[in-house]
C-alpha cells in the first residue's frame, strides 16, 4: 500500500543528505517500526511520508497513488494520513471533543464518531477537558483518537513514547498498540528504543545516517544482522578483530567483518565443554554487581579489553573464556 | 546498488526546476508582492538617482553637506556615549541590587520612550530659557551669572539621548534578568569580586543586546526631525526639508535620502558583525532568575540616586514642566479644534496600526505557507522599513504617487472625470507610508509569539486536511492573539508621536497631535506645544505600563 522508491532529502543542497536513496514497501495491516538513533533521519522520512517536507530526489505512492516526488506533490491535507507527533501537538485552546471532532467536520454521524474514538481510547467522559487538564498519557490517547477518528489509511506514530518515564512507557506502548489492533490499520511507528520496536512490529527498518541498512522480521534482525551497527543495536557486540583472533587462535576470513555478541562469550568453560570452540586466559580488571548478575572488564593477553556478564559471585582474578564457531557473526565490509 | 540519490543528479539544475516549479505556490508568489510593495519607496529613490541631482546639488555639496555629516557623527557618537552609560548602569543596578523604590524604578526607566524626543527637546529648551524655570531657579538663588545655552549641537545631544537610552537600558536588562544567571554564579564561586564580575564577564557578555539597542537609539537619532530644526541643528533630516520645501528641488531630496539610507545600512552592518562577533549566548532562556545583592543602606541610596538620574531627566523634569505650561495655556489651546485634531489623531493612528498589523500578518504567513526556502529570507526584506528615516519614506512615496496622480488625472479626464489627486496629499498615501516604516514594529512581536507556537500544531492541522487558511483562523490565531494585540499597541504609540513622515504626507486639511505640537513650538508658541505633547505622551504611556507589565508576566 504504501512504496517508497529512492527517496533523498537535503537540508543544506546536497553537503549532506538527511535521507539518501530510500526505498521501502509496506503491505496494508502492517505494523513497521523504524529503528535508528538520532539523526539518522527517521523523523525526515516520517515527514516526508506526511507531506511535511518535500522530497529532493525519489517517489512516494500511496495506494496507488504518487503523493510526491521531483514534479509532483500532494498537499499533506489530502493524504489522509494519520500522524500522531512526539510533542502529541494537540489543540490547546480546544476541548478534547473539539480536539478529535477537528480532522472530521464533515464527516456524517461526526458527533458519534467522536464518542466512539472517546470510548475506544477510554476517555469516554473526558470530552469536556482541555488538553492541560490530562495526563502525558491520557494526551498520548487523546492525540491517538485524534489521528484515528478520520479512518486514515495509513498511521504514523513518531517517538510516540520518548516523553515518558520506562514504567509507564511499556503500560501506554501496550495500551496504545492493543487500540491500534482493533482498528486494523497500517502503522509506521518511529523509535530509537528497539524494546519498543521488537515488543509491537511485525517488520523493523533500521535507519543509519539516513540511509536503510536492513529491513526484516524482528526475530531475523538478532540473528542476522547485515552490519555490526544493526547486531549493536539488538544487544552489546564486539567485532572480532585480528588481535582477537589471535588471541582466541580462531582464523577466520579476511574480506569480512565477524563479531561475537558479549552474552554468547562464556566465562570459565568446563574442560568437558564441547561447546566452546575457542578458548582464551583474561585478567579480572573490574566487577560491577547488576542486580543477580555480575559485570566484569577483562584484559585479555593481548591487551585488549572486553566486557562480559557471570553469576558467578566467587569469580577468581584469572579466568578462562569461551565461545562457539556458531555463534559468529558474519558481515560483508 | 545504483547511486541514485547521489549529488550530481539530485541537485542538477534540471531537478532544480522541476522541484521549483512543484514548489511554487500562490504563497510564495503574495509573499514576493508584498515584499515589493513594501520595498517600493527605497526603490524609487534609488531610481530617481539615476535622473541626476538638481541645480543646488554642487552649493550643497561644497557648503552644507559637510556640516551634515559632521553633526551626523557628532550626534552620533555623543549620544552613544550618554545613551551607554544611562542605559547599561541602570540596566545592571536594578538587575543586580536591592534598593529602595527598585521596583518602581524598573518600569518608570522605561518611560522617557513615551515622549517624543522633540517634545523633551521643547521642554528643555523652556527649561534653560531666559526666563525659563531653570534661569528664575537660578535667579532666586542669586546665581545670576548661569546661563547655560542649550540651544546647540551639545545640548540636542543631551535631549536625544536622555529621551531614547531605554532602548538600550530595555535590551541590556532583558540580557542581565534572563541569560546571566548561572555565569554569575559561576564567577562568585570562582571567588571573582563584583566590579571585575562586571566588567571582565557580564559587559562583554551583554555586548551583542546592548549594540542592538544602541542601533536602535542611532536610528531614531537619524530619523529625528522635530528637535534637530528647532534647536537649529542641520542634519541629514533637515537638510531633506529643506530641499523639499524651501528650495523645491526633489532631486536634491532624493541624494541626501540615499546617502543617509547608506549611512543606515552601514550601521545594520556594524551590529550584524557585532553580534557574529560574540555568537555565545545561548538563546535558551534561563528559568533562575539573577539574585540580588542587599547592600548597606547608605550604597543602596547611592544606587537609587544613579537610576533616579535618568528617570528625573527624561520624564519628570520634562512632563512637570510641560504640566506646569499646561495649566497657563489650556484656556486658548483647549478648544473644539483641538478635540477634532484628538480625535484625528486617534482614527489616523488605530486605522494604520491595523493595516500595518494586517501586512505583518501576511508576511509572516504566506512566507510560512510557501513551500520555498528562500521566499523566508526574501520576506525580512520587507521588515527594513524601521530603519530607514521617516522623510526618506516620505520621500520615497511622494515622487512615484505624484507622477502616478498626474497619470490618473490624465486617464480619468479622458472619460469627462476631473478626479484631482487620488493618492497624493490624501491618507492612502499616509496610510502606506505608516506601513512601510512601521511594519517591523508589528512584525516583531507576531513573529515571536507565532514561534512559541511549535509547527507540529498547524502540521497535525494540516495532516487532519484542514488548509492553510483555515488552520490559520482556527488554529493559529487564536494561540498568537496576545502578540497581535500588543503589536497593534506598539504600532499604534509610534504612529501618535511619528513627525517627519507625517508632515511631508498628511493631507491639507487634517492635523494630529504631533503636527499641532511642532507648529506651535515652529511657531514661538512652545508652551502652548505642551497640551498636545501631554496628549500624546499619556496615551502612550497607558500601553507602555501595560506592555511592561505582560513582559513581566510572561
Amino acid at each position: 500500500m504504501l512504496t517508497i522508491k529512492s527517496l533523498s532529502k537535503s537540508f543544506d543542497k546536497g553537503k549532506n543528505y538527511a535521507l539518501e536513496d530510500v526505498s521501502f514497501d509496506l503491505k496494508a495491516g502492517d505494523v513497521c517500526a523504524i529503528v535508528g538513533e538520532s539523526g539518522s533521519g527517521k523523523t525526515t522520512l516520517v515527514r516526508l511520508i506526511a507531506g511535511l517536507e518535500r522530497p529532493d530526489h525519489g517517489s512516494i505512492v500511496l495506494e496507488d497513488k504518487v503523493i510526491a516526488s521531483v514534479d509532483k506533490f500532494v498537499q499533506p491535507e489530502k493524504r489522509k494520513i494519520g500522524l500522531v507527533f512526539q510533542e502529541y501537538a494537540l489543540f490547546p485552546h480546544l476541548t478534547i471533543f473539539d480536539n478529535i471532532l477537528y480532522g472530521i467536520s464533515k464527516m456524517k454521524n461526526k458527533k458519534a464518531r467522536v464518542q466512539e474514538m472517546l470510548d475506544l481510547v477510554g476517555l469516554s467522559d473526558m470530552g469536556k477537558r482541555y488538553p492541560h487538564q490530562l495526563s502525558g498519557g491520557q494526551q498520548q490517547r487523546v492525540a491517538l483518537a485524534r489521528a484515528l477518528a478520520p479512518k486514515p489509511s495509513l498511521l504514523i506514530l513518531d517517538e510516540p513514547f520518548s516523553n515518558l518515564d520506562s514504567m509507564l512507557r511499556t503500560q501506554l506502548r501496550n495500551e496504545v498498540f492493543d487500540i491500534i489492533k482493533k482498528t486494523g490499520v497500517t502503522v509506521l511507528f518511529v523509535t530509537h528504543d528497539t524494546q519498543d520496536a521488537l515488543s509491537v512490529a511485525d517488520e523493523i527498518l533500521i535507519l543509519q545516517k539516513g540511509k536503510v541498512v536492513q529491513k526484516d522480521a524482528a526475530a531475523n534482525l538478532y540473528v542476522k544482522p547485515n552490519n555490526l551497527y544493526v547486531a549493536s543495536l539488538f544487544g552489546d557486540t564486539v567485532q572480532i578483530n585480528k588481535n582477537l583472533q589471535t588471541a582466541f587462535h580462531c582464523p577466520l576470513k579476511e574480506d569480512c567483518c565477524h563479531a561475537i555478541r558479549n552474552e554468547k562469550i562464556k566465562v570459565n568453560p568446563t574442560t568437558y565443554d564441547s561447546d566452546c570452540d575457542y578458548i582464551t586466559t583474561a585478567q579480572v580488571i573490574r566487577k560491577v554487581v547488576l542486580g543477580d548478575s555480575i559485570q566484569l572488564l577483562l584484559k585479555l593477553e593481548s591487551g585488549e579489553q572486553l566486557t562480559v556478564m557471570t553469576k558467578d559471585a566467587n569469580i577468581s582474578d584469572t579466568i578462562h573464556i569461551g565461545f562457539n564457531s556458531k555463534d559468529i557473526l558474519e558481515f560483508n565490509q | 546498488m545504483k547511486q541514485v540519490g547521489s549529488n550530481k543528479e539530485t541537485f542538477s539544475l534540471k531537478s532544480r526546476l522541476k522541484r521549483l516549479k512543484r514548489d511554487s505556490n500562490r504563497w510564495s508568489i503574495f509573499t514576493l508582492i508584498i515584499v515589493l510593495f513594501l520595498a517600493l519607496p527605497i526603490i524609487f529613490i534609488g531610481v530617481e538617482l539615476f535622473s541626476g541631482p538638481g541645480e543646488t546639488w554642487s552649493h550643497i555639496v561644497q557648503h552644507l553637506l559637510p556640516e551634515y555629516i559632521w553633526n551626523s557623527l557628532y550626534l552620533v557618537v555623543f549620544c552613544s556615549v550618554l545613551v551607554l552609560l544611562f542605559g547599561v548602569s541602570s540596566a545592571w543596578l536594578v538587575s543586580r541590587f536591592e534598593f529602595p523604590f527598585r521596583k518602581q524604578l524598573e518600569w518608570l526607566l522605561i518611560l522617557p520612550l513615551a515622549i517624543p524626543s522633540y517634545i523633551v527637546g521643547y521642554a528643555y529648551a523652556g527649561m534653560f530659557d531666559y526666563g525659563g524655570s531653570l534661569d528664575l531657579f537660578f535667579r532666586a538663588m542669586n546665581f545670576d551669572f548661569i546661563r547655560i545655552d542649550i540651544m546647540n549641537r551639545a545640548g540636542l545631544a543631551f535631549v536625544l539621548s536622555i529621551s531614547l537610552f531605554p532602548y538600550v537600558y530595555v535590551s541590556a536588562r532583558a540580557f542581565f534578568l534572563n541569560q546571566a544567571n548561572n555565569l554569575l554564579e559561576a564567577s562568585k564561586m570562582l571567588g571573582v569580586g563584583e566590579r571585575k564580575t562586571f566588567f571582565k564577564l557580564m559587559l562583554p557578555l551583554a555586548r551583542p543586546a546592548i549594540v542592538a539597542g544602541l542601533v536602535l537609539v542611532l536610528m531614531e537619532v537619524l530619523n529625528d526631525y522635530g528637535a534637530a530644526s528647532y534647536y537649529g541643528v542641520n542634519t541629514f533630516t533637515t537638510g531633506i526639508f529643506r530641499s523639499w520645501f524651501s528650495l523645491e528641488e526633489p532631486e536634491t531630496a532624493v541624494y541626501l535620502s540615499a546617502l543617509l539610507i547608506i549611512i543606515i545600512f552601514a550601521l545594520i552592518l556594524f551590529e550584524k558583525w557585532q553580534v557574529r562577533k560574540v555568537k555565545f549566548t545561548s538563546s535558551k532562556t534561563n528559568n533562575t532568575h539573577i539574585q540580588r545583592k542587599e547592600t548597606k543602606k547608605s550604597i543602596q541610596w547611592v544606587i537609587f540616586s544613579v537610576v533616579f538620574l535618568p528617570v528625573l531627566l527624561g520624564f519628570v523634569l520634562p512632563v512637570g514642566q510641560l504640566i506646569y505650561w499646561a495649566f497657563i495655556t489650556a484656556s486658548t489651546v483647549f478648544d473644539l479644534e483641538f478635540i477634532l485634531i484628538s480625535l484625528q489623531s486617534f482614527g489616523i493612528a488605530i486605522v494604520s496600526a491595523l493595516i500595518t498589523v494586517f501586512f505583518a500578518l501576511l508576511l509572516i504567513y504566506f512566507s510560512k505557507w510557501s513551500a520555498l526556502r528562500f521566499i523566508k529570507n526574501i520576506a525580512r526584506i520587507g521588515v527594513l522599513g524601521y530603519a530607514i528615516p521617516g522623510a526618506v519614506i516620505a520621500i520615497g512615496i511622494m515622487i512615484p504617487t505624484i507622477a502616478l496622480d498626474k497619470w490618473l488625472i490624465d486617464v480619468l479626464a479622458q472619460f469627462g472625470i476631473d478626479s484631482g489627486l487620488i493618492i497624493n496629499g490624501t491618507l492612502i498615501a499616509l496610510f502606506y507610508a505608516y506601513a512601510v516604516r512601521f511594519l517591523a514594529v508589528a512584525y516583531n512581536p507576531i513573529d515571536s509569539t507565532a514561534l512559541k507556537v511549535d509547527n507540529s500544531i498547524p502540521d497535525s492541522s494540516k495532516v487532519l486536511g484542514v488548509g492553510n487558511l483555515k488552520t490559520f483562523f482556527k488554529i493559529e490565531f487564536p494561540l498568537i492573539k496576545t502578540g497581535v494585540f500588543s503589536a497593534v499597541i506598539l504600532v499604534f504609540i509610534d504612529v501618535m508621536k511619528e513627525l517627519p513622515l507625517t508632515l511631508i504626507l498628511k493631507p491639507y486639511h487634517i492635523d494630529t497631535l504631533a503636527v499641532k505640537a511642532f507648529e506651535y513650538a515652529s511657531d514661538e508658541m512652545v508652551m502652548e506645544a505642551s497640551i498636545p505633547s501631554l496628549f500624546i505622551i499619556f496615551t502612550a504611556m497607558i500601553p507602555v505600563i501595560f506592555l511592561n507589565k505582560l513582559l513581566i508576566k510572561k
